[in-house]
This record gives C-alpha cells, sequence and structure tokens, in this order.
C-alpha cells in the first residue's frame, strides 16, 4: 500500500515536470517583457521583474507600425477563418448526410492534400499569385487557404455523432438540406463548430511561412512577420524586446485558448479516431 | 418511382454542389501546384526569366550527385527520430499513464500539456531563442551554477538539430497527446483491471493490450508527427538558423524553399519537392491502409 503512494506520487511529480516544461517558458516570456535588458541579463532564472516597466512595449510601438500589423493580421485570420468555417461545414454536410460513392472518392482525394507538403505547393503558388498580381497583398495570403482538410475532418467526425432519426424525421417532412444544416446540424453541433472555428482562426494568427514569401512591405506585415525581424541566428542582443514581442504574438491565442479550452481540446482529441 | 429518383438525383447534385468550392480551391492551390512542381522538375529555370530550358532528369541527378544531398537526407532522418521520440513515444506513455493510473488532476495536465499547441512556431523561435541562449539565457546560468559552459548550440553540428526539434515539439506535443489520449481512453477500463488483478508487469500491458487496441489512433499520430514535424520546423530553421552552421539544420522541405527563393534554382527546388513527395505518399499508404479502412467497408 505505501508504495503503491509513493509511486503515485512520483508518477504526480512526473507529470508535474512535464506540464512546467510546457507552461513556464510562456510564464517567464510575459514577466521577462516586463524586465529591463539589464534584469533579464543579470537574473535570468528569477521570474519577477526588479522593476516593473512598459519601455520594451513603448519601443516596439516607436519601430513598427503596430496598430496596422495587428488590423492586417485579424483581417487575415477572420477571412480565413470565416471561408474555411462555411466551406467545411458544407463538405461535412455533404460528406455525411447525403453521402454517395463518387463524394466517398472525393473524401479520399482530399485526405491526400494532408500529405501534400509545404514544399510541392510553395513555388507554384507563388508563381501563381504573383500573375494574378496579389504578392504583397493580404489577398494573396488568404486566397490558397480558403479550405481546410483537418477542419473537414473534425467537423464530419461530430456530424455523424448526431441521431440519424433526427435527420431522418426532417428529410420525410421534405425540409430543404440546407435548412437541415441550419436549423438542426449546426446548432447540435455548435460547440464543435465553435472550436473549429477558433483553431481556424489561432492556426491564420500563427502563420509564417506563406505570409513571408507573399508579403514584403512592413505595411503589410502580419504578426509573426514583424515578431521575425526582431531576432536573429545567435539569439538578438536586445533579449528583452524579444520577450515582448513574444508576448504581443502569444497574447490573443493564448486567452482564446483559456476561455475555449475544453471545447478545443475536445474537438481535437476526435480527430485521431477514424471510423 | 420516377419522383423517387428523381429526389435521388438532386441529392447526388447537391452532394457534389456542396463539396464544389473545397474541391476548386484544392484543385487550384494544391493539385495544379503538385502538376506544375512535376513540370518545373524537369526545366531550368530562375522564376523570373521568360525563357525556360528543357533539361530532362538532369535536375534530379544534379541533386543526386550534389554533395550535400546525403547530408540533407541524415539531417531529415535525425529529425524524423527526434519527433518521434518526443511527440510519439513519450506523448503515448503519458496518455496512457493519464488515462489509467492517475484520477486527480488530469484535466490541469491536460490544458498545461495542449497550451503550446496554440501558439505560434515564431513565438516559440523566439522564448527558446532566450532559453537557449548561450550567453545570457537562464539554461546557460543554470549550466553555469554547475561549473559547465552551455554549447553554442546554433553552430554546433547535430546539437542544432536537437534544439531546433525541441522548440517545434514543444508545439506538436499536445495535440498528440490529445489524440492519443481519447484513443488509449477507449480501451475498455476491465481489461486493464483484469490485466492487473492476474499481476501482469505494466509494460506487458502496454504492449499487449494498449498498443493493438489503440493501433489505428497511434498510426495516425505517427503519419501527423512526420509530416506536420518536418513541416513546422522550417519556421525555427528560417528564423533561427536559416540552415546552418554550413547545412547543419536544412531539412528535405528547407532546402526546397533555398533553392528556389535564395538561389532562384525552380528547377532543383522542384526536384527536392518531389523527393518529399515520395516519402509522405508511403505515410498516405500507411494512413489508407491503416487508420481510413473503417470508413472504407461501413456501411
Amino acid at each position: 500500500m505505501k508504495t503503491d503512494k509513493i509511486g503515485r506520487a512520483a508518477i504526480h511529480l512526473l507529470l508535474l515536470c512535464l506540464s512546467a516544461c510546457m507552461v513556464l517558458p510562456v510564464v517567464f516570456t510575459v514577466f521577462s517583457s516586463f524586465k529591463s535588458v539589464n534584469d533579464i541579463m543579470t537574473n535570468p532564472l528569477r521570474l519577477l521583474p526588479e522593476r516593473f516597466i512598459l519601455d520594451n512595449y513603448r519601443t516596439i510601438l516607436d519601430r513598427v507600425p503596430f496598430g496596422v500589423i495587428i488590423l492586417n493580421t485579424v483581417a487575415i485570420a477572420l477571412t480565413v477563418m470565416g471561408f474555411k468555417l462555411v466551406t467545411s461545414c458544407l463538405a461535412a454536410y455533404s460528406f455525411v448526410f447525403l453521402r454517395n460513392r463518387f463524394s466517398d472518392a472525393l473524401y479520399f482525394l482530399f485526405i491526400c492534400t494532408m500529405f501534400i507538403p509545404l514544399s510541392v505547393t510553395m513555388i507554384p503558388n507563388y508563381i501563381t499569385i504573383s500573375k494574378m498580381g496579389l504578392l504583397d497583398r493580404l489577398m494573396g495570403v488568404a486566397l490558397p487557404q480558403l479550405c481546410d482538410a483537418m477542419g473537414i475532418f473534425l467537423l464530419r467526425q461530430h456530424f455523424r455523432g448526431i441521431p440519424e432519426s433526427l435527420i431522418e424525421a426532417a428529410k420525410l417532412e421534405k425540409t430543404p438540406h440546407l435548412t437541415i444544416l441550419f436549423k438542426i446540424v449546426l446548432p447540435v453541433a455548435k460547440p464543435a463548430v465553435i472550436a473549429t472555428g477558433i483553431i481556424f482562426f489561432v492556426n491564420s494568427w500563427n502563420e509564417y511561412v506563406w505570409p513571408k514569401l507573399v508579403l514584403r512591405t512592413e505595411g503589410n506585415y502580419t504578426l509573426p512577420l514583424a515578431a521575425q525581424a526582431f531576432i536573429g541566428a545567435e539569439g538578438s542582443a536586445d533579449l528583452n524586446i524579444t520577450m515582448a514581442m513574444a508576448t504581443a504574438t502569444l497574447a490573443i491565442p493564448l486567452v482564446l485558448f483559456l476561455i475555449f479550452q475544453k471545447f478545443i481540446i475536445g474537438t481535437f482529441a476526435s480527430s485521431g479516431i477514424k471510423g | 418511382m420516377r419522383r423517387i429518383s428523381g429526389r435521388k438525383k438532386r441529392e447526388k447534385l447537391l452532394a457534389f454542389v456542396l463539396l464544389l468550392p473545397v474541391l476548386i480551391v484544392f484543385s487550384v492551390f494544391m493539385f495544379w501546384p503538385l502538376i506544375q512542381t512535376v513540370w518545373l522538375s524537369l526545366y531550368d529555370w530562375n522564376m523570373v526569366s521568360p525563357e525556360k530550358h528543357f533539361v530532362g532528369f538532369a535536375n534530379y541527378t544534379a541533386i543526386f550527385q550534389d554533395g550535400s544531398f546525403v547530408q540533407i537526407l541524415k539531417n531529415t532522418g535525425l529529425y524524423v527520430l527526434l519527433f518521434l521520440a518526443i511527440d510519439f513515444a513519450v506523448p503515448y506513455l503519458v496518455s496512457c499513464i493519464l488515462a489509467f493510473a492517475v484520477k486527480k488532476m488530469t484535466a490541469f495536465y491536460k490544458s498545461a500539456l495542449f497550451l503550446p499547441s496554440l501558439l505560434s512556431l515564431v513565438t516559440a523561435a523566439l522564448i527558446f531563442s532566450w532559453l537557449f541562449n548561450p550567453i545570457a539565457g537562464p539554461l546557460s546560468k543554470l549550466f553555469a551554477l554547475f561549473g559547465q559552459r552551455f554549447p553554442n548550440w546554433a553552430q554546433t553540428n547535430g546539437l542544432v538539430i536537437v534544439v531546433l526539434s525541441i522548440i517545434t515539439s514543444w508545439k506538436l506535443f499536445g495535440y498528440n497527446l490529445i489524440v492519443l489520449l481519447a484513443g488509449v481512453s477507449s480501451i475498455p477500463l476491465e481489461l486493464i483491471e483484469t490485466a492487473r488483478l492476474e499481476k501482469t508487469p505494466p509494460l506487458e500491458v502496454f504492449f499487449r493490450i494498449i498498443l493493438p487496441l489503440s493501433s489505428s489512433t497511434g498510426i495516425y499520430t505517427l503519419i501527423i508527427t512526420i509530416v506536420w514535424g518536418l513541416q513546422w520546423v522550417f519556421t525555427p530553421i528560417n528564423i533561427l538558423t536559416a540552415g546552418g552552421p554550413d547545412k547543419g539544420s536544412l531539412n528535405i522541405i528547407y532546402e526546397v524553399y533555398d533553392q528556389a527563393f535564395t538561389f532562384f534554382n525552380t528547377g532543383k527546388a522542384s526536384a527536392w519537392g518531389l523527393v518529399t513527395l515520395l516519402l509522405f505518399s508511403a505515410l498516405l499508404f500507411l494512413e489508407f491502409r491503416y487508420v481510413e479502412k473503417g470508413i472504407y467497408y461501413e456501411n
């Protein structure tokens, strides 16, 4: 019995250490963003600043057009989220409630897109976007990502959990399919739809590679692009500014996570259980 | 009869119409690029010149004969191994612990371990550039307390890949854990309890019961780890090392970017892109064989 207790304590200790590895970097970053550069350099192991200062954030505001950058990031993230939600809901509805042999084939085709690497699409998409005159435009960032295979699978998974009798009854009453989607399916699957929307938003918010290829001028930058400009290979000398920029980029996703964590974790959980 | 078949037809049409937006976007920005990449890999071109020269398979022979070919594959292999260790093996074990060994605080652990998954890789790179800063970072101070010198990882072959993998893994870990936990939790508890009563050693329980019964989720996670890991590590490479020292942290995805947008060599870049595709196709086969099979045969 006693060894059982010790074993359990050891397991909890292990899990706590692991949790600390995940959470502490974020906590330290947020606190360090209020430290002076001297404070960071001399006491990197201490969490609280000697003196809380806002100078680092002021420096960022001086160096980059921060408001515009936030607006750019929000505009792209909202566009991407909106389109992805609509296209994914329609596709998932079709896959679950209007299933036929042809749509099965398309389902497999859509899965394939998850296996087409960045390195294959990067060059042709860059050429396509430049031919459309969308280089250095927010639209050029959003356009290639108006659909999302992962989102379709997540929603499909949740739509499948809706009792078939509910749908059959509506079908017998000759309810149009779009009405079924908006009046029955979406309300029932609401938590999953919201969580999927947040995941779309956050993923777009966080995106780096494609915006980096498309956007050139600072006035068109998104937050991650602006943040990247603050560090180099050896780590920047302005560690305090770096930490403030890191805090700025993680703030919105962090808040969304803290509010919606239950939905988000629950929705992601189902993505690996197929069939 | 006719009315029913008319409705069926309309349903079929609707099924297709609802899938059409996705099909269009994927065709333009996924499938068409795939064809274009195959085509570009047969030409010598610098992305801007109006003329492309057909060179057949010369780009392929060029990358095979290139001195860095073996190194890039080796680097990629090392990345994959590290991702599998940190983001597949460890979360598998942790998910078993969370599912069967502890009852308290599981919600807290889940949230804490998942948190980095929603943060940007740029943020991760910024944070870890400080944590791992060889002069002023907290880890270097910790090392100093024990009289050790923290290595200049960005300039050290091998170690640079380890650090970049850790940065990427920080984000990938949580998602994999949550997915694996869902898979492992779906195993009937009685099976585990019975095995425990029979005093089956934990390792045997893991390999004989848990692993086989969660295999489809396990293989899904294995695939995702490789596919996402290799692509996600692009961001920390780009921000922190740009592929260096020399070519010490290049992987097959980054090499494509380097060839295309640093050296303006679309032919070689595309050939490299197709090497990646070949690797991912093998994983796609695994996905269809072991993960999606349930869907195919039902109904």
